[in-house]
């Protein structure tokens, strides 16, 4: 009875002793088709997954993949998926081709069929001129890249990939998305986890928006857009009188109170194409990339908001320096929905 | 077959890292043999422990010389030093200059002296004011006196025979007294009831010693050492698994539990195996620790061994939470298991209450059963016991390794 579904999920709970990181989650994702989990840190993306590839015991609920319970059919389930870990799963002193040979038998994979399997992928991850030496010497997007390619050894019916473009150069991760919707192209089910909308909008056929546990929209892009399709968006920047800063936060309170005004974002506005390419996400480079004096407000209409909200920051002694009118997005779903940035 | 694909991974791995397995080899053959000179009773030093005693005019002896001569060598307290006619007239000063103990000099027809039931004159050069010279003294009195009584009592024999049957001729009371004489020196030689503290001797006869030193100690002590040292490297790689995330992506393959757990144990125990038979050829080659007098008792004592090792590497794999815990707590293991367990000095050694403590350690009992076979020369039935409880403290690790890992990735 579900195997008109990937993946059906049922109502999955499961807490940590006082978190509760996934809470009454259901999902259907059809087969073919590339479904995209997205949400901020912490949301409980990779505690679904987790849950999914048989890992983790649901607190409550269930899930089948392929029709198979997780509960109760996990070998079934193990067979039919490739899982890629969010963080690089792979032994750093053996090789290329002696990782791929290795997880290839954990798949149950062997000799000839193996061997062929092998260099199979390791042209479609571009790794065949690099086989031989050891893994601890590849740069970051070899790693990733590497890191998938051991979950499609054994032909999964269903990719699950879990932030695979996470710390890398644009390039690779350009890549990666290009690879994934080919992988989908041939026929496989992908279930995507990631923080970055324009992913998400860019491969998926159904996107879930997740957020504390719990799955807040799903749909089609255009479908969840739809959601605040009649907000805009502004993307301002503001300035205040040096050490008068508690001037900003009074003036958000103000807008918060205006009529056409529907959220007031303060997690700055960043332009995500540059920064998602930025090897590590914590280096200061990145922080100084985000202007923090960006605040992002989605509203009812620009054009009746903006004399309103010159004429406040001007009563309380503030600047507004730039302004950027943008069409409804993914972010501003969030937004909409959460009052919060999808990336805090 | 997932297990052994995922113990030719691990054995891969620790291949890689080449140095560190010949470091698991070197390592203890040096050891064994450092170990080895220094637990060596010194055998040259124990001969000397009896003092010297210069002896003149051995050749003066006659019939009586080789006997008397028989009974200074056995003797526990004096070493007979024969002394030259040159030498001779420096007896006194070689004496006196603490070079021997004491003097004598064997007086001219002696033998005809003693035969004929007197008690000849020797004279003796001696400190009387020293232990030494005191023990020495009393050391040839005592020598002098067993060879006036193997006369006498031979005498006594010839006479009783002679009351019973009579002697044909001269000739054959002679020989039947010489023949007498000869029992009674031989009974001195090899008394029944002296206690020697000798060195375990590596290949020498069964049951000859029951405390081990020499290399007989040091080998197998090494041994056990080592296989414990080694798992180093092999837990290494179950944390390295574990801190990439790796082993929680093989449990999302079709991969059960079992044949991880399984496939780990093999690859630490394949391991291990290798370099104590490695270990124990060395001994038997470069050492002359004679492990092949009993090959079966040896097998089962490297493979119990082995696979005790395996599991405490396993135990230690799993409840490391970083790579230097996992040296941290395999040196803690080494040395708590080789000292106490007896892998470095006998624990007899140490004493009674010290060997029983000690036999809580699984090593002791590995040692037991190795040393049960090169040092007291015994057979497989000898090893069961030790390596019963061996085997015993494996299963126990084993379980506790599995309990954690368990725990470890739900
Ligand atoms: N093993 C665990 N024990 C306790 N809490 C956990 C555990 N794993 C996850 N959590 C908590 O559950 C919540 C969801 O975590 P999860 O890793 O699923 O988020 P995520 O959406 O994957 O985030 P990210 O984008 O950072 O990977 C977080 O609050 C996290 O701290
Ligand atoms: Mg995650």
């Amino acid at each position: 009875m579900n195997d008109d579904y990937a993946i059906r999920v049922r109502n999955l709970y499961k807490t940590f002793d006082e978190v509760q990181a996934v809470r009454d989650v259901s999902l259907d994702v059809r087969p073919g088709e590339i479904f995209s989990l997205l949400g901020p840190n912490g949301a409980g993306k990779s505690t679904t997954i987790s849950m999914l590839a048989c890992l983790l015991e649901p607190t409550a609920g269930d899930a089948y993949v392929m029709g198979h319970s997780i509960l109760h059919e996990q070998m079934a389930v193990k067979s039919s998926i490739g899982v890629v870990p969010q963080e690089i799963a792979l032994y750093e002193d053996l090789s290329a081709r002696e990782n791929l040979s290795f997880w290839g038998k954990m798949y149950g994979l062997r000799g000839e069929r193996l061997r062929q399997r092998i260099d199979e992928v390791l042209e479609i991850i571009g790794l065949a001129q690099r086989q031989k030496g050891p893994v601890a010497n590849f740069s970051g997007g070899m790693k990733r890249r590497l890191n998938i390619g051991v979950a499609l050894l054994h032909r999964p019916d269903v990719l699950i990939l879990d932030e695979p473009t996470v710390g890398i150069d644009p390039q690779s991760r350009r890549n990666i998305l290009d690879s994934v919707q080919e992988f989908n192209r041939q026929g496989m089910t992908v279930l995507y986890t990631t923080h970055y909308m324009e992913e998400a909008q860019e491969i998926s056929d159904h996107i879930a928006i997740m957020d504390q546990g719990e799955i807040i929209a799903y749909g089609t892009h255009d479908e969840l857009v739809q959601i605040v399709g009649e907000l805009d968006r502004i993307d301002l920047t503001l300035s205040t009188p040096p050490g008068q800063e508690e001037i900003r936060a009074a003036l958000i309170q103000t807008w918060r109170q205006l009529d056409r005004v529907h959220q007031v974002s303060t997690a700055g506005h960043e332009t995500i194409t540059t920064e998602a390419g930025s090897p590590a996400e914590q280096s200061p480079d990145f922080e100084a990339a985000v202007d923090h004096s960006g605040l992002t407000l989605l509203v009812g209409d620009s054009n009746l908001v903006l004399p309103d909200l010159f004429e406040t920051a001007v009563a309380v002694g503030a600047r507004i320096t730039s302004v950027d009118i943008q069409e409804p997005n993914l972010e501003a779903v969030f937004l909409h929905l959460t009052g919060r940035a999808l990336r805090d | 077959m997932r297990a052994t694909s995922l113990a030719l991974k691990d054995l891969l791995q620790i291949a890689r890292d080449w140095k560190s397995a010949l470091f698991l080899v070197v390592m203890p053959i040096l050891f064994t043999f450092f170990f080895g000179l220094v637990l060596q009773p010194d055998s040259q030093a124990e001969a000397d422990a009896r003092l010297p005693v210069g002896i003149v005019g051995r050749e003066a002896g006659g019939q009586l010389g080789a006997h008397l001569e028989r009974l200074l060598a056995a003797s526990e307290v004096i070493r007979p030093v024969p002394l030259s006619e040159a030498e001779a007239d420096e007896a006194e000063a070689l004496v006196d200059g603490g070079e021997l103990a004491a003097a004598i000099a064997v007086p001219e027809g002696f033998s005809q002296a003693v035969l004929s039931g007197q008690s000849p004159r020797f004279t003796v050069i001696a400190d009387p004011m020293t232990t030494t010279g005191q023990a020495a003294s009393q050391g040839i009195e005592t020598v002098i006196s067993r060879l006036l009584g193997a006369v006498q009592t031979a005498r006594i024999s010839a006479d009783e025979f002679a009351a019973a049957q009579g002697f044909e001729t001269e000739g054959a009371r002679q020989a039947y007294l010489m023949r007498g004489l000869d029992q009674a020196v031989a009974a001195w030689e090899e008394p029944p009831l002296t206690v020697r503290q000798e060195q375990a001797v590596v290949s020498g006869e069964p049951g000859e010693s029951e405390v081990p030193g020499g290399f007989a100690q040091s080998s197998p002590g090494m041994i056990v050492q080592f296989a414990i040292f080694g798992l180093i490297t092999s837990a290494m790689i179950l944390v390295l698994e574990r801190q990439a995330g790796a082993l929680k992506r093989i449990l999302t393959t079709p991969t059960s539990r079992a044949a991880v757990i399984g496939g780990h144990v093999l690859a630490m125990f394949l391991v291990v195996f290798a370099q104590v038979l490695l270990l124990v050829l060395v001994g038997q080659l470069l050492f002359g620790v004679d492990y092949m007098r009993a090959p079966l008792a040896t097998l089962l004592m490297a493979t119990i061994l082995a696979f005790w090792a395996a599991s405490l590497g396993l135990f230690i794999g799993s409840i490391s939470k970083s790579q230097e815990q996992v040296i941290t707590l395999s040196l803690i293991a080494m040395f708590l298991f080789a000292a106490l367990g007896g892998a470095w000095f006998p624990l007899e050694v140490a004493g009674e209450a010290f060997a029983t403590v000690g036999h809580i350690m699984p090593t002791a009992w590995a040692m037991d059963g190795f040393q049960n076979i090169v040092v007291r020369g015994l057979g497989l039935a000898s090893v069961l016991l030790p390596a019963g409880i061996l085997l015993a403290y494996g299963l126990v690790f084993f379980g506790l390794a599995v309990w954690q890992f368990g725990f470890e990735t739900r």
